[in-house]
């Protein structure tokens, strides 16, 4: 994501997403990221729009608008249309990261995994995981509750239903209490806070875990290099720069990319090819 | 004082009042459990069980507070007033409801939860929850996430993560009463083995003794926080008999009302005694007394074909939840007509409580038909149902919002736009309640919370009503008295179903059950016919008389007249519970 975020260069980020897409794929989170994308596209759509709309910085005309009131005529530049694309792939680029994460990674293990520095907090969010969807269901169940006895929440002026939903969040205030305590009950039976207290760990590292994280090293380092050298830039305003890449940009751009990439075929080889899976 | 002679727990003396409690919770309180007993304690609803089990568990004083007077040892040690108390972990507790006391949002966190409180190394943690996933069969979802377990997998991580901890002791408060009986036969074997053969000494606090009476080394009969009466469970079945006293199993309280001084305590027990009588093969039901006949319920079904339109109609429904791929209702084509009481019976997860929110027209089926009163509920709004239905969901906290029970009933009526035209008065007398009508509902018993919501209820007066799990945490006695209001509810023209566990109390008040299995109806129609032919969900009663009677007998009062009459031996009249 931190690449995606660093890079404007049009190559750079089509071979970014392409990892990232590579990588949802092979952590069998496509379909996720389709419902993330549904959120996204209109988002991106607008970014083009907009920037195309606003952006007065660039300039090779490609269309120029009839007179309008107030505005006068709008330029439509290439520049401002190519960047809002650029920033357009970024957003995807993104939310597919985001998909990677809650398709790969258990809250439970990542708060485990850092519950030996900050174990309280790590407690209390996997309480706040735990409890938060058992809170929204009891909330269903006391709306049903409350229809069946003849309270009316789909109609009624606002002020109305504003005092229908005041009732349940009363019976969700106190039946929250009374879970709450109830949990403490329970933690404390179970020896919570009767001294000092170890770490549960279980993640292991094998192969695979340590592809992945020379992947991640291997794009960060070639990154880290371009970001010092200037390899990899690329200036959309006021015309766009040259796509086409020098030497040492190009084998940049292949670490970057074989960096991302390698997770992914890690993720492949583990899913789908017996012997690599048997050797990672 | 050597452990022979103190036993794991020794109690003297002990009285305890929670905070701001005027009355004790533990009066005066003698016991002392031995090491590997399985310690059995019974009594109502407030008898002060679950007391003393966060007494043994160090919950109390610890977590609650109040008051405590007397000595309380643990191992030969003093622990009220003594430095270190309990140690941490000696003595585990697993609760009635498995959704309020798990921790983490998966299965292997959970079970290693206890172990990093008790400050343990990665490999003895590792080791342990891969030893009790093993024992418990939870290795395959080590995995898992908690919330997609089924109800009976969830008790058995709760006690998973408990045993984890090498308890000395476990105590168990109602443990079974969230779980089928399939589920909760399963459990018990647990409970058995880890007695058994792991020397892990029980404390068991249960409501429904048909599965584990028998089990009990011994048995603590506790009435308004005093133990009333201690001993083997044969001795403390034939007293309770004696002194009127109904905490027991079916078959034992049968025999023991029967006037045998040993009350066998198992149906296997009860067959052997029935075959030391001449019970006459191809005796013919018709014979019982009409004195000790049917329930009232069941006297409608005996009457014929219902003669009313059905209120309730269920046609061919099918439902799925939004996101899930599997339908939690297939093809349900059921009818409820005015004055039924129904029984809907069924593994946890089968679709019972989906069944009851279709007919309360929470929620549309995806194909099918549901009507109420000949009204499409698609068309309906849930709200436009209230007064017609009334719905009472597993959890009676849900309809607890105002500052008295009284105003609970009364802002069900406003809801609906009614006045009260002396109902409130009545529905609370009809329910015992006027004594607490001005009592915060929040400050109430478990039992008492589920009669001030059944109040909340029925004081709309519905046609149609429906409970999801109503006996959850009563008592025998509280039970009987749901049992019989239910009846005269249904006596009075209003058409009751009611999804439940309990297949003692469907067998004596139900006259229809239906069994829901895996979304699917697999069997529909009279109690005892549906029960009696059922091998895992037939009541004790009818496994006793299973080919001793011509015809099935599933109800308490049936066996009674029947045995009765085969003993020739006058019983004094009143004797019947």
């Amino acid at each position: 994501m931190v690449l995606a975020l660093v890079f404007l260069h049009p190559l750079y980020l089509a071979a970014l997403t392409l990892g990232t897409f590579l990588a949802v794929w092979s952590a069998g989170g496509l379909k996720t990221w389709g419902i993330y994308l549904r959120f996204a596209f209109p988002l991106a759509l607008l970014l083009v729009a907009v920037n195309l709309l606003a952006n007065r910085s660039g300039e090779t005309v490609i269309w120029l608008s009839p007179p309008l009131p107030v505005a006068g005529r709008l330029a439509f530049t290439l520049e401002a249309l190519c960047y809002g694309a650029a920033m357009a792939v970024r957003l995807v680029c993104v939310t597919g990261v985001f998909c990677l994460y809650s398709s790969s990674v258990h809250p439970d293990r990542l708060l485990g995994f850092f519950s030996g520095l900050a174990w309280r907090s790590a407690l209390t969010t996997a309480l706040a995981a735990r409890l938060y969807p058992a809170m929204v269901s009891s909330l269903y169940s006391i709306r049903e509750a409350l229809q069946t006895r003849g309270v009316n929440f789909d109609g009624g002026s606002a002020v109305e239903r504003a005092k229908n939903y005041s009732f349940v969040l009363r019976a969700l205030l106190f039946c929250s209490l009374e879970d709450s305590l109830q949990l403490a009950e329970a933690m404390q039976a179970r020896a919570f806070g009767s001294g000092r207290r170890s770490s549960y760990r279980r993640e292991e590292m094998r192969p695979r875990d340590w592809l992945v994280l020379a992947g991640c090293a291997l794009s960060g380092t070639a990154a880290l290099a371009g970001f010092f050298t200037g390899w990899g830039s690329f200036s959309y305003y006021p015309r766009l720069d040259s796509i086409s890449l020098g030497g040492p940009e190009a084998l940049q751009l292949a670490l970057v990319s074989a960096g991302v990439v390698l997770p992914a075929a890690a993720g492949w080889g583990w899913n789908k090819w017996e012997f690599l899976r048997s050797k990672i | 004082m050597g452990l022979e002679q103190m036993g794991v727990f020794k109690i003297e003396n002990l009285t305890y009042y929670y905070p701001s409690s005027q009355k004790p919770a533990l009066c005066e309180i003698n016991l002392t459990v031995e090491e590997g007993e399985f310690l059995l304690v019974v009594g109502g609803s407030g008898s002060g069980k679950s007391s003393l089990a966060r007494l043994l568990a160090g919950l109390i004083p610890g977590f609650y507070g109040g008051r405590i007077g007397g000595r309380l040892y643990y191992r030969g040690e003093e622990v009220l007033r003594g430095k270190g108390g309990i140690p941490p972990g000696e003595v585990g507790i697993v609760f009635q409801d498995p959704e309020k006391q798990l921790v983490m949002t998966e299965v292997e966190a959970e079970i290693a939860f206890g172990l990093e409180n008790l400050n343990l190394e990665l490999g003895e943690m590792r080791r342990r929850v891969a030893e009790t996933a093993g024992f418990l069969g939870l290795g395959s979802l080590l995995g898992a996430n908690v919330a997609g377990l089924s109800g009976g997998q969830k008790q058995k991580l709760a006690l998973a993560s408990v045993l984890a901890m090498q308890p000395r002791v476990l105590v168990l408060d109602e443990p079974t009463s969230q779980l089928d009986p399939a589920c909760a036969e399963e459990f018990f074997n647990l409970v058995r083995r880890l007695n058994e053969e792991m020397n892990v000494t029980v404390v068991l606090i249960e409501q429904r003794l048909e599965r584990c009476y028998h089990l009990a080394d011994r048995v603590v009969l506790l009435e308004a926080g005093r133990v009333l009466v201690q001993g083997a469970p044969g001795e403390v079945a034939r007293w309770q008999a004696e002194n009127g006293f109904p905490f027991l199993p079916p078959v034992a309280s049968l025999f023991a009302h029967l006037g045998f001084s040993r009350p066998p305590l198992t149906v296997k027990e009860g067959r052997a005694a029935l075959g030391s009588l001449s019970v006459r093969q191809g005796e013919r039901a018709e014979q019982v007394p009409p004195a000790a006949g049917p329930s009232p319920a069941r006297s409608l079904k005996k009457a014929g074909p219902a003669p009313f339109k059905a209120l309730l109609e269920m046609k061919k429904v099918w439902f799925a939840y939004p996101g899930s791929r599997e339908e939690a209702l297939r093809g349900v084509s059921l009818e409820v007509q005015p004055g039924e009481l129904v029984a809907v019976l069924g593994e946890n997860a089968a679709g019972k409580t989906t069944l009851l929110k279709l007919a309360a027209g929470l929620i549309k089926p995806g194909r099918g038909n549901v009507t109420v009163a000949g009204r499409d509920t698609k068309e309906l709004l849930p709200h436009q149902l209230a007064g017609k239905v009334g719905y009472l969901s597993q959890n009676p906290g849900e309809y607890l919002l105002q500052e008295t029970v009284e105003g609970e009933l009364l802002f069900t009526l406003a809801s609906l736009g009614r006045e009260d035209d002396g109902r409130v008065a009545y529905i609370l007398e009809e329910l015992e309640l006027k004594t607490l009508c001005r009592t915060h509902p929040r400050d109430l018993s478990s039992g008492e919370r589920q009669r001030a919501a059944l109040a909340a209820v029925l004081v709309a007066g519905p046609e149609l009503l429906l409970l999801d799990e109503p006996t959850r945490g009563l008592d025998c006695r509280l039970k009987s008295r749901l049992g019989e209001l239910l009846c005269r509810i249904a006596q009075k023209g209003t058409a009751v179903l009611l999804v439940t566990h309990d297949v003692e109390f469907a067998a004596e008040y139900a006259g229809r059950v239906v069994m829901l299995f895996h979304g699917r109806i697999a069997a529909d129609g009279p109690a005892k016919t549906v029960l009696s032919s059922s091998f895992f969900y037939a009541p004790q009663i009818s496994r006793l008389l299973q080919g001793r009677a011509g015809e099935p007998v599933v109800t308490f009062r049936e066996a009674f007249a029947l045995l009765q009459s085969l003993l020739k031996t006058p019983v004094p009249a009143g004797i019947l519970p």
